[in-house]
């Protein structure tokens, strides 16, 4: 109660005095903005401070590793930016909060994503990045961001979890589908981690209408957190991603996009069946995706196709889209509805027939934005989750995000 | 004789105001020595091309605060998008005066400005866009700008009450001409926080010279 009186004041705060907060938070912004060498060397302090409340019924959705109903996450997140001369560009980002996904657990900070870009010609053909980054697969990437994203929370492939464990092979396909427990959430995995700020190197660039991108990296999409620094997990099990993207005008991009990689972890290789190593077994991922701008009008879907490798079980696929729509009702309001779904395969069941790997789940995302001012936003987000297949279970999900941008 | 008094109402509202008023106000502003040096935010771009953001001189306003006859036809001015850049990224505008946003990048920009004294969103729109995005400034004050896309973008427009205004040069120099006579306040305006303001005696035919520190 405490908490909601506090937020309700500070909305309150930014209301009656936007004008005030928007000109501090700009003087921030320029003291935190450096230049030196006749500007040759600028950098770029900046960041978000998120405050978040959630809802929801057990087990907990997505990637939340709540055994409370009711979870309060806040975060604190920095970027540097850093351009050195025309050609080379450095960012990181790093943050203070209770996990990579909302967790009840204690805080923790991490440097989450740096990078060296080089850029040689001016007119974008090709970039060179080393660091550790986000996925150059599919289009959500660019608005993963709490600012950008219009949801508080990720697409249904991007924090589903499925029976899929990177940290132990299964003993059976009856183990295989039995041993999933929902609650043990943080023991599996989903076909794609957030945005995957793995490590590696990647090239990128546009030549004509299309562009391209391809990347190398410590591990793969369904990989957790814990995976992506070079120093848990090295480069003897790469993972190649790759995107090809079609621009016919500015308002519609197409990409297809493809992934191919190991992705159980050392300590899995003692659960592996004799004389096997965990190269063998690999997750295949293509997908394809969408979007569309036009003035207040954005439109956003993907749709993946993904192949797991799982030890004494053989090929586990699964499918998953999204169609995301936003529009901007007024200067400083808009509203957002995605259409989640996620569709599983059937695996042998070890005695002679197959069975489905996991349920088959459709989620609804709906949200509303307000932006206070162009440094505040509080974003509403409401989520009905249910199950096809299995026991149909149901689940709601309630947010609020207060974000201050700086 | 009312017929013939109505004509020459006429004849003298169609006169230019120079014709009547030709005062001059000259003089320097102190500017501040920092400048902008924008760094743009390229984390989650896949193209990118390489370069830097122009740097932006700092530089001031000068007008003559008073009461003025409001514009019969208001001009229309442009701030275009270049180069990831407002330009120029300080417009100063009379109330009522239209301004067009043409889009001169091979990319969308988003412009938006929730300032008190002009709030509106463009959405995003394509170099090609026509009529080219424009809003109509009717109350004066300060407005930024903003790219809902380029985080690093950033103009602003000053809308004034008076017709008589005049951008600053790098050096702080200005020249103020074709002005009434009279008593005025002449105000330097230097960013959101900062407006030095003096009061000048203009008489006809004169330059009056005047520094702000």
């Amino acid at each position: 109660m405490k908490l909601l009186r506090a937020l309700s004041f500070c909305l309150f705060v930014c209301a009656a005095n936007a004008f005030e907060i928007d000109d501090v938070l700009d003087r921030l912004d320029n003291a935190l903005t450096i230049a030196a060498f006749q500007d040759n060397l600028r950098a770029r302090l900046s960041g978000t401070i998120d405050v978040e409340l959630y809802h929801f019924q057990q087990p907990a959705p997505g990637l939340i590793d709540s055994n409370i109903d009711n979870l309060f996450n806040p975060r604190l997140t920095f970027f540097l930016d850093a351009q050195f001369g025309p050609h080379v560009y450095f960012f990181a980002q790093s943050r203070l909060d209770r996990g990579f996904d909302p967790s009840d657990h204690g805080a923790q900070i991490r440097l989450d994503e740096y990078a060296l870009r080089v850029t040689p010609w001016e007119d974008g053909r090709f970039t060179l990045q080393v660091g550790k980054f986000a996925t150059v697969v599919g289009n959500f990437v660019p608005r993963h961001l709490s600012w950008d994203n219009p949801f508080i929370n990720a697409p249904l492939v991007y924090e589903n979890i499925t029976a899929i464990s990177d940290k132990a092979a299964p003993a059976s396909p009856q183990d295989f589908i039995r041993r999933f427990e929902a609650h043990a959430k943080y023991e599996f995995n989903p076909v794609i981690w957030g945005p995957s700020y793995a490590s590696g190197v990647s090239v990128s660039g546009r030549v004509g209408q299309f562009d391209y991108a391809a990347e190398m990296k410590n591990s793969s999409l369904s990989s957790r957190p814990e995976s992506w620094n070079v120093t848990a997990m090295g480069f003897d099990q790469p993972t190649f991603n790759a995107r090809v993207g079609f621009r016919p005008s500015q308002a519609w991009n197409l990409g297809l996009s493809a992934s191919d990689g190991a992705y159980l972890r050392r300590e899995a290789a003692p659960t592996l069946p004799p004389g096997r190593d965990i190269d063998d077994y690999r997750q295949f991922v293509l997908g394809q995706d969408v979007s569309y701008a036009l003035h207040h009008l954005q439109l956003w879907a993907e749709f993946y196709e993904a192949r797991f490798e799982v030890p004494r079980v053989g090929d586990a696929d699964t499918f998953a889209c999204y169609f995301e729509v936003k529009y901007k009702f007024t200067p400083q309001f808009f509203a957002a509805l995605r259409w989640n779904q996620q569709l599983f395969g059937t695996v042998p069941d070890g005695a002679g027939g197959r069975v489905r790997w996991g349920d088959d789940l459709g989620r609804v995302d709906a949200a509303i934005a307000y932006r206070f001012t162009t440094h505040t936003q509080l974003k509403l987000q409401y989520s009905f989750q249910h199950e096809t297949t299995g026991p149909g279970d149901d689940n709601h999900l309630l947010a609020a995000q207060f974000t201050v941008r700086f | 004789m009312r017929c013939r008094l109505a004509g020459l109402n006429t004849v003298l509202a169609l006169l230019p105001i120079s014709v009547l008023a030709d005062s001059v106000l000259e003089g320097r502003v102190e500017l501040p020595k920092s400048h902008s040096a924008p760094v743009m935010a390229k984390r989650y771009e896949i193209v990118t091309h390489s370069g830097v953001l122009s740097t932006q001189p700092p530089l001031a306003v000068v007008y003559l605060d008073g009461s003025f006859p409001k514009q019969t036809s208001p001009p229309t001015k442009q701030i275009v998008q270049k180069d990831l850049t407002f330009i120029p990224a300080l417009l100063p505008v009379q109330v009522g005066t239209r301004v067009e946003f043409p889009n001169l990048d091979d990319t969308y920009h988003s412009i938006f400005s929730y300032s008190p004294a002009k709030r509106f969103d463009l959405g995003r729109y394509r170099p090609e866009e026509r009529p080219i995005p424009s809003e109509i400034f009717d109350k004066a004050g300060l407005v930024t700008l903003r790219c809902d896309i380029h985080e690093h973008m950033r103009g602003l427009i000053l809308v004034l009450n008076t017709p008589h205004f005049a951008m600053t040069d790098a050096e702080g120099r200005f020249r103020l001409g074709g002005l009434p006579s009279g008593h005025y306040t002449l105000k330097a305006w230097i960013d959101s926080k900062t407006t030095h303001e003096q009061l000048v005696e203009l008489k006809r035919g004169e330059t009056v010279r005047v520094d702000f520190p």
